[in-house]
């Protein structure tokens, strides 16, 4: 029941709170200051989650594994560091999504951007990219309740899907600050110019699950069925 | 030396908001000439040579993205030429040039974060906003390290019995690749939870939870805090009764001399060189004690 409620703040929460908070940002700022509404959106879209986690008084099991996961796919970003894109951060986001659920499944996308960022440098990028990996990890959840991904086909379309979803994201932030205002023109050449990472993304994520999934899914069920963890 | 580094984290995030803040809201020609010019010199101060490597990145972004905006955007009434029937216009290419000065100050700023707010001042200071996650970040934080030394033992344990990753067919090498990262995940998970149920024993979650921090708010951080928020408001006013703003479409407003102006020009110069007065104040301080003794 409790799982419920939270799942349908978070939902009011995207479908609400987010295009209400673009709107007024169009009007008050009048349509010129993308870049700043841009970054405040994406910080207030990550604050429901971090509330929602911090009013529960999460346990001491909980917040470890959430904190383990996201140390590994930090460490895992920082093995590949020489191969740009090719980063096995939102596939291990994915995965504990798929296990752990929607709420854990964003924390760990969310704090694996900032831990990261803590070691390669905070920019204006850090809300954006916690907020994308966070979504990959919560749309993950949602899909992991439907026991769809056990299978490969489905495990190999989302790994494009996050791909692109990612580079869909990304590219916002990166048509803001080439461009300085947001028009569908600067964006479609963004999306254009982007497509080379956007491969890449896909074929990481599609690996990296493919490869991952069954090893590390197991693990998270044996530890969450063993010791009774976010269930 | 870094003097201004050594104030309460409160104070530095504090300043770090408000500058990357305004930063980002002010498209005057003016309040982008302050913000560049206190950027860079802020980021000498601080980082030196480092700061003379980064120069090849942002010299190239800078004109890519000076170049970009005349391509795409054609308002404007001053017009250079027309290339396939697109009006290129000194408006849209000073615009340009005004968001990359932007982008470029905002970069830097974040370099200057990125050197003076280190990850345990953040964590401190989130730790009381909302103690649960800055709990899980600082774990995970502590953690990297932590499965970065395990990993080589890993990796030496898995050679001697003939599953080394850097030799063999490239299936071969992804076999064992994945192998140890299953191994790492394994003892990573099974030794969370023995840390879990340790910090359960040991109380967690019965009182608020206490944490170590060498960090001490001082007179001087709360007279340097009262100050960054003032100026933060007086340039705020300034933003609302329209100094700040200014037009490049559909062509060049005009830039403001009169006394109020230059009294908010002034408030947002002294609000940016905060640091930078410490940090010279601090070397030159340094350097008289140096000759006196």
């Amino acid at each position: 029941m409790q799982k419920n409620i939270r799942l349908i703040i978070s939902f009011i929460v995207i479908l609400v709170f987010i295009p209400l908070s673009l709107y007024a940002g169009i009007t008050i700022f009048a349509d010129r200051k993308y870049y700043f509404v841009s970054i405040v959106i994406m910080i207030l879209a990550c604050v429901p989650f971090f509330l929602s986690f911090e009013r529960r008084k999460p346990q001491p099991r909980e917040i470890l594994v959430i904190a383990v996961m996201s140390a590994i796919s930090v460490a895992g970003r920082a093995l590949f560091v020489v191969t740009p894109g090719f980063k096995p951060v939102a596939a291990i986001t994915a995965i504990t999504g798929f296990s752990l659920g929607a709420e854990a499944g964003f924390l760990t996308g969310a704090i694996s951007a900032l831990v990261s960022n803590m070691f390669f440098g905070q920019g204006p990028w850090t809300p954006f990219q916690m907020f994308m990996w966070g979504m990959i990890g919560f749309i993950a959840g949602l899909l992991g309740k439907t026991r769809l991904m056990h299978k490969k086909i489905p495990l190999i379309l989302f790994g494009i899907f996050a791909g692109i979803f990612f580079s869909f994201g990304m590219d916002v932030w990166g048509t803001i600050s080439m461009y300085g205002v947001f028009s569908w023109k600067a964006y479609a050449l963004a999306l254009t110019s982007a497509v080379p990472f956007m491969i890449i993304y896909c074929i990481s994520n599609v690996i990296f699950l493919l490869l991952l999934a069954k090893p590390i899914s197991e693990k998270l069920d044996r530890i969450k069925n063993k010791y009774g963890i976010l269930q | 030396m870094k003097a201004f580094e050594t104030f309460h984290p409160i104070v530095l995030f504090s300043f770090f908001v408000a500058t990357i803040g305004l930063s980002m809201i002010f498209m005057h020609p003016v309040y982008l000439t302050i913000t560049i010019f206190s950027a860079i010199s802020l980021n000498i101060a601080l980082r030196r040579q480092l700061f003379f490597k980064d120069w090849k990145l942002y010299v190239p972004l800078f004109f890519l993205m000076a170049i970009i905006n005349p391509m795409i955007s054609h308002n404007g009434q001053l017009v250079l030429l027309y290339v396939n029937g697109n009006a290129i216009t000194v408006e849209a290419i000073l615009y340009g040039i005004a968001i990359a000065t932007m982008i470029v100050a905002i970069m830097l700023w974040f370099s200057c974060y990125n050197v003076m707010m280190t990850s345990d001042k953040f964590i401190y200071l989130f730790g009381k906003v909302s103690p649960a996650l800055s709990l899980t970040l600082s774990i995970s934080l502590r953690l990297v390290p932590r499965f970065k030394h395990q990993l080589t033992q890993i990796v030496q344990a898995q050679k001697v019995i003939g599953m080394d990753f850097t030799t063999g067919s490239l299936w071969h090498r992804i076999k064992c690749t994945v192998r140890i990262l299953s191994i790492l995940i394994t003892w990573a998970l099974d030794n969370a939870i023995d840390t879990a149920d340790s910090m359960k024993a040991r109380g967690y979650g019965v009182k608020k939870r206490t944490a170590f921090s060498i960090f001490i708010f001082e007179r001087r951080d709360g007279f340097v805090l009262a100050m960054i928020i003032l100026l933060f408001f007086s340039n705020l006013v300034a933003s609302f009764i329209g100094t700040t703003t200014y037009y490049f479409y559909p062509t060049f407003g005009a830039v403001k001399w009169d006394m109020t102006s230059i009294l908010f020009y002034i408030s947002y110069v002294i609000l940016l060189s905060i640091p930078l007065v410490f940090e010279i104040w601090g070397a030159l301080k340094w350097r008289s004690l140096k000759s006196t003794m």
